[in-house]
């Protein structure tokens, strides 16, 4: 007996969990309990089928974090920063958010004006210029405790390279505070770039006290539950400790993305597909991330709830459409959806609750794609006849009738979740023809053949726990930790060895206290006088040069083999893998029930198609398009030209044969 | 050409697609540049034109940039491009805005045919002439401004024409960075190219341009629309350039706003002559200026496209400041006087819109250069108030909206320190919605190197709205001394120059 690892994942809606005992996926689903997020935690183990003395292993990924930014409810946090720079937070990067809205203003920075305190000192490219003005710390003490301020976050000008003053700082606040939380920049994110390293470091102390109090508050009621303690997903799609989760939260904020795309991985290597798109797709928004190799890629540039995080998370990009994005006929005549959502409440106009605009779910249920009369989540059902007419007032204005509206609204959100889909493949060098579709969420894999076609993709996955994907993800995560250290030279000029040294130095300290950690180095580089830099694999420093060049072209389109390379950070990625156990499909149920039948519309046509549950299917299972399959929950629109079969993980493999 | 009308779902389809293309461009190009005005400042611009040279779609980065763009798409096409070629152009009597702005035109070409242009734009941070920067506070002609290019294959036939790019690297300053910017604007042009090609590919050339066409005469339909909802009339404002770099006397500007039913018409009549100075505006950069008037009165989700302007017409005397003829020198014209003439169109027509205050209308060009290096940077300051709100402190308004260079990546690369980086608190007017704060930036020069600063609104305010106050005015500095609003001098090293911003004007009476 193996024993069980769990994966719990806190959403908007539903706290989901995925048990993995002995291959064989168990699974729950409660509503969250936003008000503190770990009531929903424990409901949902409680009612599990598992016994607390067989989990070896707890992973947890939530959205105490990002709501705290999201709704700006985090700490009251102060800025100590080098004296006359005191508004870089604010100033940001001085542009404005929007052209031509004249009134239109950046979201408030996370510290307000007059918790921003300063100190005389000065550190320069070469080191220091001003020393670090004593007395001056003792009074931002002083100006602090009167403040009474929960967490504090020091940002030195160049700390990046020179941390003497922002320690000394940090040093004397903690001696001062101890009850106070303080984060540096130097080592939060120890990079050039002041706006950015101060933006992520103010975050990072901003949720610190908030996320703290969480996960202490929930590692007593797991305790106390007889569970191992639970580690913490983070938006790099690893999990960590989880005091070093409370010691660095900004690098836990896309937590519950980072497990969608890690299980969409574990999902898509299983039935052998190691490179794949990740389709996500809900009711007010749809996620999508390219995953290489069997990897899940990080990007350093995300930007939170107006918030830059430099940390390296999960590259997720999010469109705020789903299928209760509104679809309306504007004054110049064309069909638009969104960027309006009808939400839950009252949510699209079939689920008869004073929705009156068509969203794109109406159209899909006058489609026959979703089944008129069938029960969402035991409250809502959808009824057709609310949609139908929906769908004639918008289409009216614009001479077309509801079926041609609902085709409309349908082919109009999916250029959209084309438009997304290119962003994170053509836009990051990758031809999506290259890649398999794996689609989840509710609505995911609804529109799943149709993006495929549009993009050239020849396969689709449609996971059989799509509805629970981000909680299996966290089932079978890896433990990981992300370092980086500045290191500027000329790469030409760069001793392999001392390269190496620095390496070893980042790999010891980071290994501490790890079994059997695995490392991977990587660094920085561009092309000399360049200010953007691409990040490569640098396990052969003979090789980075190489690397670089084909990166950016990739990338960019061209390389300069004649230009000199600079190298400006190093990166290390540690590892500890855990074991995936395999997952298992079982034959179909005995007695197979034929499909039902129900009209669908195909780009027009209206023909009768098999409807399948997938509860009925197993291993080997097949399905022929035009076809709708229906998931637990959520529905597969198995298109013309299309077909496939359950493979033996319980994936449905969709290939198209033109 | 007969074309069957789009159904209002392909429509919707192929304007995401093609404002996708033009972004993705853009994206290319400021991913792949080398210059810090570039890529850290996103100073550039990118736009599909079909092949009639009417603008399809845009990434929006720079306003300034993009209205400008007909022309040089105009001046490409009477030179009969081939396929394959790609146009370089800054000549500002032919298609250009000032000389910085290189703009590279390439036809896109789909089975033999010419089917639209890709045009990027980049604002390069030295083309030679007079000073380091090429944004000379004193120039008196176009050739002291740097190196004029009218439109000049850099790529024949898909065969780069490596002696017309010797002969512009030969006149720049530091080459092997204009070298590495040129690499990136032809790449973006080019990645706009292929993912036309694959558009039309899916979804057929004609479509496609049929929904070319179709999303110029939606936006067309969509600004009529908006244009009528307006209150007829003719609205007047008179405002003023702060001295020309030459002389450092007000410059006078005068405007007429005439709606009538869905057209809109601004005259120039009574502005100023054309200047020695350099605040003089080619005709593009005041249709440039006229264009942001009129696109911030539209509602947002309005494209901007050759439809949108298609209403608009401008009555700008030839020979005057803003309608300059050869070889009248413009640098400041298209970063200075473009901000003066949006804000006096505003201005007019708030006698008969609900508009907010008026924002810092500058952009406080500040240059410095040595011998193998040039700094540039814009600054930002007030927005101003509006019923809506408080003015956004710190932040570019109008007609440019580049990024800061970090102070860290500055040091590291140039041999000046940053001394001062904050707000100017309470620079922002007074009223029930205070106007945004202007920003204080403080440099030391740590070589030899020679400044050139253009600004504007050190004399006259930004003005409230509603009864809302005046923002307070801004201010340039060496170390005590203050100096005038345009102003080029030697430094020495050790002197510090500290450019204080305007703060945007406030909206209300201030209560109590």
């Amino acid at each position: 007996m193996a024993g069980a690892r769990l994966g719990v994942d806190v959403g908007g809606t539903f706290t989901d969990l995925v048990a993995l005992v002995d291959g064989e996926l168990v699974t729950g689903k409660v509503p969250s309990t936003p008000e503190d997020q770990s009531r929903g935690v424990m409901a949902v183990v409680q009612r599990a089928d598992v016994a607390a003395a067989d989990v070896v292993a707890f992973a947890h990924g939530m959205t105490v974090a990002t709501n705290a930014l999201l709704e700006r409810r985090g700490a009251r946090t102060a800025l100590v920063t080098t004296e006359g720079f005191r508004d870089v937070l604010e100033i940001a990067r001085q542009n404005r958010p929007s052209l031509y809205d004249l009134t239109a203003d950046r979201p408030p920075a996370l510290i307000p004006r007059e918790l921003r305190f300063c100190v005389r000192e000065r550190m320069g490219p070469e080191g220091e210029l001003e020393a670090l003005e004593e007395g001056g710390v003792e009074e931002v003490v002083t100006a602090l405790r009167a403040a009474e301020v929960e967490a504090v976050a020091v940002c030195l000008l160049f700390a990046f390279a020179h941390p003497e003053h922002e320690q000394a700082v940090g040093a004397a606040l903690r001696d001062a505070l101890p009850d106070v939380h303080v984060s540096l920049s130097s080592d939060v994110l120890p990079e050039f770039r002041e706006y950015e390293r101060f933006s992520t470091t103010t975050a990072n102390a901003y949720l610190a006290p908030r996320l703290g109090a969480y996960l202490r508050s929930l590692a007593e009621q797991v305790q106390r539950a007889s569970m191992p303690a639970p580690m913490v997903m983070q938006s790099s799609g690893g999990v960590v400790d989880m005091s070093v989760a409370a010691q660095l939260p900004a690098a836990c904020v896309l937590s519950g993305p980072a497990g969608g795309v890690i299980g969409a991985a574990f999902a898509a290597a299983a039935s052998g597909y190691e490179d794949v798109l990740s389709f996500d797709m809900g009711g007010t928004s749809t996620d999508v991330a390219p995953i290489r190799g069997g990897d899940a890629q990080t990007t350093t540039e995300s930007v939170v709830a107006g918030v830059p995080l430099k940390l390296p998370m999960v590259d997720v990009h999010t469109v705020s459409a789903g299928g209760g994005s509104i679809a309306w006929a504007d004054p110049g005549g064309a069909l638009r959806v969104g960027p309006r959502s009808a939400g839950a409440d009252p949510g699209p106009a079939a689920y008869d609750r004073g929705g009156e605009e068509p969203t794109v779910t109406d159209a899909n249920l006058h489609l026959g794609y979703l089944e008129d009369g069938a029960q969402l989540g035991g409250e809502v059902r959808l009824r057709a006849d609310r949609a139908t007419p929906a769908l004639e007032r918008v289409g009216a204005s614009l001479h077309l009738d509801a079926s041609e509206t609902a085709l409309g609204i349908v082919a109009v959100a999916d250029a959209e979740m084309v438009r997304a889909l290119r962003v994170i493949s053509v836009e990051r060098g990758l031809d999506p023809r290259d890649f398999a579709l794996v689609a989840f969420g509710g609505a995911g894999a609804m529109h799943a053949c149709a993006l495929a076609e549009e993009l050239g993709i020849a396969t689709v996955l449609v996971p059989k726990a799509g509805g629970v994907l981000s909680a299996l993800g966290l089932a079978i995560s890896d433990l990981r930790r992300d370092a980086v250290a500045p290191y500027r030279a000329e790469l030409a000029g760069v001793d392999a060895d001392k390269l190496g040294e620095a390496f070893a130095e980042l790999e010891e300290r980071a290994g501490e206290g790890l079994e059997r950690p695995d490392f991977q180095r990587r660094a920085d580089l561009r092309y000399r006088r360049q200010s953007f830099e691409l990040i490569v694999d640098a396990d052969d420093v003979d090789a980075l040069g190489e690397r670089f060049h084909a990166a950016h072209e990739r990338r960019y389109g061209f390389r300069v083999d004649e230009e000199a390379i600079e190298l400006v950070n190093l990166r290390l990625v540690t590892t500890v893998e855990v074991e995936k156990p395999p997952l298992r499909e079982a034959a179909p149920a005995g007695g197979a029930r034929a499909p039902s039948r129900r009209r669908a519309n195909f780009d027009g046509a209206w023909t009768e198609v098999d409807v399948h549950a997938r509860a009925a299917m197993g291993v080997g299972s097949q399905v022929r398009g035009p076809a709708i399959v229906e998931l637990s929950q959520a529905t597969c629109v198995v298109r013309p030209g299309w077909e496939g079969a359950v493979d033996e993980v319980g994936t449905l493999v969709l290939g198209s044969n033109p | 050409m007969s074309q069957e009308r789009l159904d209002p779902v392909t429509l919707s389809v192929l304007a995401s697609a093609l404002v996708g293309i033009a972004e993705e461009a853009g994206a290319v190009l400021i991913r792949g540049a080398y210059s810090s005005n570039i890529k850290e400042r996103r100073d550039c611009s990118a736009a599909l034109f079909d092949a009639g040279g009417r603008m399809v779609s845009q990434a929006e980065h720079i306003p300034v940039h993009l209205g400008a763009m007909p022309e040089a798409v105009a001046a490409v096409i009477a030179r009969d491009p081939e396929p394959g070629d790609v146009f370089a152009l800054n000549d500002p009597y032919t298609g250009g805005t000032h000389l910085p702005d290189l703009t590279l035109v390439a036809p896109m070409v789909y089975e033999d045919e010419v089917v639209g242009y890709a045009v990027t734009r980049a604002h390069h941070s030295d083309v030679g002439g007079m000073r380091p920067g090429s944004m000379p506070a004193d120039s008196r002609e176009i050739y002291q401004e740097g190196l004029v290019i009218p439109p000049t294959r850099l790529v024949r036939g898909g065969e780069p024409a490596h002696e017309a790019i010797e002969l512009i690297l030969a006149n720049v300053r530091t080459p092997e960075v204009r070298r590495g910017d040129l690499r990136a604007q032809l790449a973006a042009n080019r990645r706009a190219e292929e993912r036309l090609t694959e558009l039309m590919e899916r979804r057929g050339a004609d479509t496609v341009q049929t929904a070319m066409a179709e999303v110029i005469d939606y936006a067309e339909r969509r600004t009529r629309e908006a244009l009528r909802e307006m209150p007829d009339g003719t609205y007047e404002a008179g405002s003023e350039m702060e001295g020309d770099g030459v002389r450092d006397e007000d410059v006078p500007l005068c405007v007429k706003v005439t709606i009538a039913d869905d057209e809109l018409e601004v005259d120039f009549a009574g502005t100023s002559d054309q200047v020695p100075g350099n605040v003089n505006c080619p005709l593009s950069v005041t249709r440039s200026a006229c264009y942001f008037a009129l696109r911030v009165l539209l509602p947002a989700d309005v494209p901007a496209n050759a439809g949108t302007y298609a209403p608009l017409r401008i009555a700008a005397p030839e020979g005057s400041l803003v309608n300059a003829r050869r070889p009248a020198a413009v640098v400041a014209g298209n970063v200075e006087t473009s901000q003066r003439i949006a804000d006096t169109v505003l201005l007019a027509l708030a006698e008969a819109l609900e508009l907010p205050a008026q924002g810092q209308g500058t952009m406080n060009n500040l240059v410095i250069g040595g011998a193998d290096w040039t700094y540039y940077e814009t600054i930002g300051g007030g927005q101003g108030a509006s019923a809506a709100g408080p003015g956004a402190s710190g932040v570019h308004v109008g007609m440019s909206n580049t990024l800061n260079t970090p102070i860290e990546a500055l040091e590291l690369e140039y041999p000046l320190r940053v001394e001062r980086y904050e707000l100017a608190y309470g620079s922002g007017g007074a009223g029930e919605h205070r106007g945004g704060d202007g920003i204080e930036r403080a440099v030391r020069v740590l070589e030899p190197a020679y400044l050139s600063l253009l600004s504007d609104r050190r004399r006259h305010a930004p003005q409230g709205a509603r009864g809302g106050g005046a923002g307070r005015t801004g201010r340039n500095a060496l170390g005590e001394d203050e100096l005038a609003p345009k102003v080029g001098r030697e430094l020495t090293p050790g002197e510090l120059v500290t450019v204080r911003t305007p703060g945007g004007g406030g909206y209300g009476p201030p209560c109590c």
